[in-house]
């Protein structure tokens, strides 16, 4: 792996900055001593990256035999990947542990990261969050500094490779470098593009036409454009912090830890502090729950500590937690992986009321862990919970609440719901599955194209 | 000289049976549907890698499931159109009485065709979700597992991935154009059990997920070796 980054983003995948300890909703809880307070100023050293055979106990030894006979098909293709960001947030998550991959498979794969200066990665969190559908006005100043960072790196970077993936709108004009490269060209979208700005898109979409083909999360991501367009859903590793197999010592000590009774039903959500997550909906719908079975709540997030909104957003959900005992919210840091970990598994059931997603991670990390979890149903969400199959779809505060009494009375189906979940993630949203995915590609792109 | 059968444990197969698999990746195509009555539209001009996808690769996108599965246009129908009476007609077409996707595709028409006659306002009817038709782009590939024995042939069946299953047992119909399966045809073809052929042929995959089916295929195989 080659990782040419001079600058990286400093703004457009940040994650939230240190947070202090969790913090109870109620003064008891506050009071209370912790026994064995943890030092959230540090993160952990880095794990190294696991080998293909590590997952052999996970998905089995025919599937990485397919997976190697995939990989000889197109051995000795190189792939270049160019992102905007080399730390932080789901797209460098997720390549920190492709890249190693496909070069243990013998396909070369390069990591480029986009550089820019603040200006630039202002105008792209802005053009991201109008590709999501919100009011913006694209100005010449914005279209010029897109434009002028794009060809900036376009002239910094060479594309030698047989396929090159551009990851997201910011290096998207990138394209204009296929002149001079006898490379593939693939523009991976990771973002919902079902109501983009038409002005944002206007800017972008003669540069995706150029491209060989489009990739994208959900199918309802995807645009009429005269390019093949593929459906790769986002994947776990299951063997990262956030999803390995933890001791249940470890679980138990995370739970003592946060006040959480292991002998009581937990309900959980984990998401940031944002009100497209619904967090207050979830303190509503576990009120409502309440009133008919026994049962915590367990609200695991972050983003209140460097995002102005995030903390509103915590307060809120504070005052409608009022000083309910059960109610547990804790503002976390974002390493705090393995924690996240320890308390999805301690969950009795998993919740993600969101109003607007991606395609919802933290619900495929529920349903690998086994959870029966009850989701909004929007963005990539339905992808992953078939209703009554794989978990519950909810449209509303009320039917979150029906869920939740509803699973909690009815442990064998919930069980069932959670076998098939786990099995749904392991059959087509592990990183193992992305791996077959792009190796495919580049069989059908570069390789069959002789 | 009274004669005696050979006993099966040493039956040689007339051909080794050569395990292959196949890899699929998802193409997100130009046809969608929100409304029934865009789905018959669709349903009559979509490639035929749509009826494909919607019908036969999505049993192993959801090989766990027992209950409730069949395809995507009856799970379409069900969840997004609130229609159970259309939504059961639909997944009662198996895609193992179909040598051809131009007949499946047919059937399916067909009972759309015949719910909007019987149901005309339901047509333009907007749908909770939009239906998206996908296809698949395939890779055939052969596995490590070679069977020149049906001890060989066993392991294979316990040790294969569930793609493999699927290859051989759910869409060899369409390569074979008959209304068997791969395995099937070797055990009556090149090893001579015609009952353990049929047996195989028998077993339900709308009501066992594909792991059931796999653990079915090896009683029937163990039960015809003994």
């Amino acid at each position: 792996m080659t990782l040419a980054n001079t600058q990286p983003a400093t703004k457009e995948h940040d994650e939230p900055a240190l947070s202090a300890q969790p913090v109870p909703t109620h003064p008891e809880r506050r009071a209370a001593p912790r026994p064995s307070p943890r030092t959230w100023e540090t993160p952990p050293v880095p794990v190294p990256a696991p080998h293909l055979d590590d997952y052999q106990a996970i998905v089995g030894a025919a599937e990485l035999d397919e997976l190697r006979f995939l990989a000889r098909e197109v051995k000795g293709k190189t792939v270049k990947m160019v992102n905007s960001t080399a730390v932080g947030g789901g797209v460098a998550e997720m390549l920190n542990r492709l890249v190693p991959m496909l070069g243990e498979l013998e396909v070369t794969t390069h990591w480029d990261v986009m550089t820019g200066g603040n200006d630039f990665f202002e105008v792209t969190k802005a053009f991201h969050n109008a590709l999501h559908g919100s009011e913006y006005e694209l100005t010449k100043a914005a279209r010029e500094i897109f434009l002028a960072y794009n060809e900036q790196n376009r002239q910094r970077m060479q594309f030698p490779e047989d396929m090159v993936v551009i990851h997201d709108p910011q290096p998207a004009a990138l394209i204009a470098a296929r002149k001079d490269s006898h490379a593939r060209w693939v523009w991976r979208c990771h973002i919902d593009l079902s109501n983009p700005n038409p002005q944002v898109w206007g800017l972008l979409r003669p540069f995706i036409e150029q491209y060989d083909a489009a990739i994208f999360s959900s199918q309802s991501f995807a645009r009429q454009l005269p390019i093949p367009q593929y459906l790769f859903y986002p994947c776990i590793d299951p063997l990262s912090e956030k999803n390995k197999e933890i001791e249940e010592s470890f679980v138990q000590k995370v739970c003592d830890e946060f006040g959480v009774d292991r002998t009581r039903p937990i309900v959980t959500q984990v998401s940031r502090f944002d009100r497209l997550k619904d967090p207050v909906g979830v303190v509503q719908a576990f009120k409502l729950a309440r009133k008919y079975v026994d049962c915590q709540l367990v609200l695991a997030g972050g983003g209140a500590s460097d995002d102005p909104e995030g903390a509103v957003v915590l307060k809120e959900v504070k005052e409608a937690a009022g000083d309910d005992r059960d109610i547990i919210i804790l503002d976390l840091p974002p390493w705090c992986a393995l924690e996240i970990n320890a308390l999805q598994r301690a969950s009795t059931i998993v919740v993600q009321k969101s109003i607007k997603e991606g395609f919802g991670l933290t619900v495929t990390e529920a349903l690998w862990k086994g959870k029966p979890t009850i989701a909004g149903a929007v963005g990539g969400i339905p992808n992953q919970i078939i209703h009554k199959l794989t978990g519950m779809l909810v449209h509303s505060v009320e039917g979150c609440a029906y869920q939740i009494r509803y699973l909690l009375t009815h442990p064998e189906f919930a069980a069932q719901l959670g076998r098939n979940g786990q099995a749904h993630v392991k059959e087509n949203f592990l990183m193992t599955t992305n791996v077959r995915r792009w190796l495919l590609l580049l069989r059908i792109l570069v390789r069959d194209r002789g | 000289m009274t004669t005696t059968a050979q006993p099966v444990l040493v039956r040689t197969p007339v051909k080794p049976f050569y395990f292959n698999t196949s890899a699929h990746l998802l193409r997100i195509t130009t046809f969608k549907a929100n409304t029934l009555a865009e789905l018959l539209e669709a349903l009559r001009v979509c490639p035929d890698d749509s009826i494909f996808q919607h019908a036969f690769r999505t049993l192993q996108e959801h090989h766990f499931i027992r209950e409730g599965f069949s395809n995507d246009f009856a799970h379409w129908a069900l969840a997004a159109c609130n229609q159970p009476g259309l939504a059961e007609q639909l997944a009662s077409v198996d895609v193992r009485e179909f040598t051809s996707l131009s007949e499946l595709r047919e059937r399916f028409v067909q009972i759309v065709e015949k719910h909007l006659q019987l149901n005309p306002s339901e047509g333009a009817r907007v749908a909770d979700e939009t239906f998206y038709f996908c296809a698949s782009d395939i890779v055939i590939m052969p596995t490590n597992f070679v069977a020149g024995s049906m001890q060989d042939f066993a392991k294979g069946l316990r040790e294969v991935s569930v793609h493999s299953i699927q290859h051989h047992f759910i869409e060899a119909r369409l390569r074979l154009k008959l209304m068997s399966n791969d395995f099937s045809q070797w055990l009556h073809e090149d090893v001579g059990l015609t009952d353990a052929a049929r047996a195989l042929n028998r077993i339900d995959i709308y009501t066992a997920t594909l792991e059931d089916v796999r653990e079915q295929m090896v009683r029937i195989v163990e039960r015809a070796l003994t």
